[in-house]
């Protein structure tokens, strides 16, 4: 049967995982995303592409949240409101024929009981076929959206109207939608068109009739052209036709043979074969042939909303590889002061810590009894620095520091050490803005975990030199001290 | 030749504070990778990361703590090196990871040496904007030791205080020529493609599966571009498409204009919302308040005139203002004020829901109720709003930090004025205006109805805006426009 046909192309696998995966989409896009952490890792762990991984997340998702339940019970429906659909086709074929007919009192007027038997048919075989013509392909099956508006109203709760929907836009996006609906409605007219044809074959079998045609305006000439014209394809398909002769003898007002009563009952039932049922088995046949092979390539598009933005979840680039160890303590330097044998030297020094070669140094404004020890970077020079300040350790010593720097082990040991050899070692940030306000809290965090105190920490080099100097006021006396006598 | 099972193993090393960690965030594109902070030591323990091609691990990345101590290690390997032997680089780290100085001062550096030891390579981070030190030349001389190639990476090139030439200079003289730029905040559109080239030259028996990573890399990046450009033209058919009908009155107008706005508001956040998790960014970048997003233009109001101004979109004298603004009124017409080409379109999408709609219009009509849509304004808003995050997200590195900010100069750039896309003045998208006469395409309708020809639109919308905005394949190494740090 066409019908079994038409739910068999919505039975398979593939499909399924398809809907039920547009039927999530459309539920998270209309209530909001579903926690899903435990379906998407499962989903990963399956493999696949992404499309493939989208398809496992919605079944494992679908099966928690009863939705393909949902589907089951909506594919219950639709096949109960498509035997319905068929009860009311094998019906509507019968009573046609018994009406086109007649109870056989009056005789048949040929054309007319043609038209009354496929009018309709032929008429909407002609809006279907139309309809490809039109920008927009809308279905254009009356029945084919019959059976979908009968389908919504089986389906019950809340989620159900989300089911019917989904199927649409999967198959619409497959480009299979017009060709079911199509389908649908070619194989609902063949079962129509089908016990049309039986009910004319048992009443012309059991009932007395007879056929004529009447006209009032056109020539007799007109209706055999008709009926010829007619008759030549079923002629060719091996129906007996009328002769000109007999055609031109059923105008109703010459008594006929018993055979040619017969010959138009056969030419009347070949008409409707050929012109009805034929055409609309070959359009259940090739709609579902259709409807086959684009639900066989049938594919996700990934790029819908929805699913977009589950790429980087359920096909991460990149995952973590987890870490070597628990970080230790972290190593603390500590000024450790020195125990001199010997009085320190008196001329207070002054050092760059690993300044930048673009800023100038020594300072413009520098004392002039600061001794400059000059800028030190290298190892070497860090060796040299130590050496120096080993043999000849001086009582005051300003380090300086470019403070956009950031502040590592290295250096905060190295300025432990040099604070532990001179007999009062001083910090200056240099460089200091609003800008690097964060920077500088982490200079003096570092030099107080170090032993620093905060009076040793200078922001600004000026107050620091004239520490290294002596306060001003007694810089200058001692200046003048020494110019005197 | 390599195992093609085994992925490239990539140690990411460098002095502390320099964006380690930040690389890393940026290349597995994973915001939630590691610890960032403007610290030294922020990482205190090695952290891996696999990049993923089709689920295959293709390069393993490890972020180490930074190298604080450079100084006193080499003089520690020094110190360990036995008189009058000769021993290479990798046995001198070994020797030194034995020592037990490897667990106390140097447990850091120890655990940094330990990983570049078992990599292939290490990537070697530079903040360029801090001068070039000895401490850096035998921190890199220790690193060297481990008998690998190193890749000098150079990160916050896009920085004003770089000091790209004195590094370069530096790094050659170091006999590292093979540099590449990366700026880990703001990465040019090609640079991981970059990377991985220098990558590939390097390490030329694992420059299949680099290319086939830098490859990869590329496609997704166009996947991505493909996808966003998807999610701005369903919102802005959404935009487009909605219609809402209330009676003639007052008090039902405004009422109805509220819901339209703020349905379009919420329309329009959850388009921000899929964009930012198709790139992977996180939501609370966006603080919920500051919704859209941040700065000026995206704090005003979608539906202020003053909003419109600012991006040059030209106002109309008609444009409502007030309680009225950016909502459009019309009487109900049936279509007919539609114009011809969207009244076809209408006519053609299916009698069916043509008639049906058509009767609901009709009696709409009769009852004298109006009918409310976005005005043009509005879309051209959101279609620029939208383009110019997904801008922004394009040239954002996931280890920025700062909330995306979109400069709102009042002043627009020549190139803005010049309006390559049409979206400030001009005719509206011939999409959009098809939109306008099909109220059942817009998600945010009670009758929404997916059907073909809405998915055409969609498509070819999309199309349209990537005429405009190629993205990663058409203009390679464009400066990140208006992204403000």
């Amino acid at each position: 049967m066409p019908d079994a046909d038409a739910s068999g192309a919505l039975r398979s696998p593939s499909l399924r995982a398809y809907w039920m995966a547009e039927t999530l989409r459309l539920r998270e896009a209309l209530w909001g995303p579903l926690e899903d952490a435990m379906e998407v890792r499962r989903a990963r762990a399956e493999g696949g592409e992404f499309a493939q991984r989208v398809l496992a997340r919605a079944r494992h998702l679908g099966r928690r949240e009863k939705l393909d339940q949902l589907i089951q019970q909506w594919m219950q429906g639709s096949r109960l409101a498509l035997t319905g659909l068929c009860l009311i086709a094998l019906l509507a074929g019968a009573g046609a024929a018994l009406g086109a007919l007649g109870d056989g009192s009056r005789p048949v007027n040929l054309l007319l009981a043609l038209a009354a038997l496929l009018g309709l048919n032929i008429l909407s075989l002609l809006f279907w076929l139309l309809s490809f013509a039109a920008r927009t392909p809308a279905s254009a099956t009356w029945l084919g959206t019959c059976w979908l508006w009968l389908t919504r109203k089986l389906a019950r709760g809340p989620d159900a109207a989300l089911v019917p929907r989904a199927l649409m836009e999967v198959l619409s996006r497959a480009g299979a939608l017009r060709w079911l609906l199509g389908g649908i409605s070619h194989a609902l007219w063949s079962i129509a068109l089908g016990s049309l044809v039986l009910a004319l074959l048992g009443i012309l079998s059991a009932r007395r009739y007879s056929f004529n045609w009447e006209t009032t305006l056109l020539s007799p000439d007109a209706f055999v052209t008709i009926t010829t014209a007619l008759g030549w394809l079923p002629a060719k398909l091996g129906f007996a036709m009328p002769s000109e002769a007999i055609i031109r003898a059923s105008d109703g007002l010459q008594q006929l043979p018993e055979s040619a009563q017969a010959l138009w009952s056969g030419w009347l039932i070949a008409c409707v074969v050929v012109y009805g049922l034929l055409p609309r088995l070959a359009g259940t046949i090739l709609s579902l042939l259709i409807v086959k092979s684009r639900l066989a390539a049938i594919e996700l598009d990934p790029g819908l909303p929805g699913y977009a933005e589950l790429r980087d979840r359920l096909s991460p680039a990149s995952e973590n590889a987890g870490i070597d160890a628990p970080s230790g303590p972290a190593f603390q330097a500590h000024i450790q002061p020195a125990e001199h044998a010997f009085p320190l030297a008196d001329q207070p020094l002054l050092v760059g810590i690993e300044l930048p070669s673009d800023r100038p140094w020594p300072p413009m404004d520098l004392p002039a009894a600061v001794a400059d020890l000059g800028v030190v970077d290298s190892r070497p020079q860090r060796k040299r620095l130590l050496d120096h300040l080993q043999a000849r350790p001086p009582e005051r010593m300003l380090m300086a520091c470019d403070a956009q720097q950031t502040p590592d082990r290295g250096v905060i040991a190295l300025l432990a050490d040099l604070a532990g050899l001179a007999g009062r070692g001083h910090v200056a940030l240099l460089g200091l803005g609003p800008s690097n306000a964060a920077r500088a809290s982490t200079w003096q965090d570092r030099l107080l975990a170090a032993g620093f105190a905060p009076e040793q920490i200078h922001t600004d080099l000026a107050p620091a030199l004239d520490w290294l100097a002596g306060t001003p006021a007694q810089g200058r006396e001692a200046r003048n001290a020494h110019a005197g006598p | 030749m390599p195992d093609p099972k085994q992925a490239l193993k990539l140690a990411v090393v460098g002095h502390t504070n320099t964006g380690k960690t930040s690389l890393l965030r940026t290349l597995t594109r994973n915001p939630r990778f590691g610890q960032v902070d403007d610290n030294p030591g922020t990482t205190r323990h090695v952290e891996g990361a696999r990049l993923l091609v089709d689920g295959q691990a293709a390069v393993e990345l490890y972020d180490t703590p930074g190298m604080e101590d450079g100084i006193a290690l080499l003089d520690y390997l020094d110190q360990l090196a036995a008189p009058g032997t000769r021993t290479d680089g990798p046995e001198r780290i070994r020797r030194f990871l034995d020592s037990p100085e490897s667990r106390r001062r140097f447990e850091q550096e120890a655990r940094v040496l330990h990983k570049l030891l078992e990599c292939d390579a290490g990537l070697y981070v530079v903040d360029v904007r801090d001068p070039v030190l000895g401490k850096h030349k035998d921190e890199l001389a220790i690193l060297a030791g481990c008998g690998h190639p190193l890749l000098p990476v150079l990160n916050f090139t896009r920085s004003p205080e770089q000091r790209l030439t004195s590094w370069r200079e530096a790094l050659g003289r170091l006999g590292l020529h093979a540099i590449v730029e990366f700026d880990t905040i703001a990465p040019a559109l090609d640079g991981e493609a970059q990377l991985y080239d220098k990558l590939a030259l390097l390490l030329d028996r694992h420059a299949a599966p680099l290319m086939t990573l830098k490859n990869d890399v590329i496609r997704q990046r166009a996947d991505r571009h493909a996808d966003a450009l998807r999610l701005i033209a369903e919102l802005l058919v959404d935009a487009a498409a909605l219609r809402l009908s209330c009676p003639p009155d007052h008090d039902a107008v405004q009422a109805a204009t509220a819901t339209l706005r703020r349905s379009i508001r919420e329309r329009e956040a959850a388009c921000v919302a899929a964009l930012l998790k198709r790139y992977n960014f996180r939501s609370h970048d966006f603080p919920a308040h500051t919704l859209p997003l941040e700065g000026e233009r995206w704090g005003m109001d979608l539906f202020h005139p003053q909003a419109l101004k600012d991006v040059g979109i030209h106002v109309g004298k008609g444009m409502a203002a007030g309680a009225m603004a950016g909502a459009t009124l019309d009487a109900f017409t049936a279509g007919l004020s539609l114009g011809a080409a969207t009244l076809l379109g209408a006519a053609a999408g299916g009698l069916w829901q043509g008639a049906d709609k058509l009767g609901k219009r009709v009696l709409g009509k009769l009852k004298g109720y109006q009918e409310i849509s976005v005005d043009d304004a509005v879309l051209r808003l959101l279609a620029l709003r939208q383009l110019a995050l997904l801008e922004a997200l394009e040239a954002r590195g996931h280890a920025a930090q700062a909330p995306i900010e979109i400069a709102g100069s009042p002043a627009l750039t020549p190139q803005e004025q010049a309006d390559p896309d049409g979206w400030r003045s001009g005719k509206l998208p011939d999409e959009l205006l098809e939109a306008r006469s099909q109220p059942q395409w817009s998600t945010l309708a009670d009758n929404y109805q997916a059907s073909a020809r809405h998915r055409d639109v969609v498509q070819s919308l999309t199309r349209k805006l990537a005429a405009g905005h190629p993205g990663p394949m058409g203009s390679s190494a464009a400066p990140p426009g208006g992204l403000s740090f």
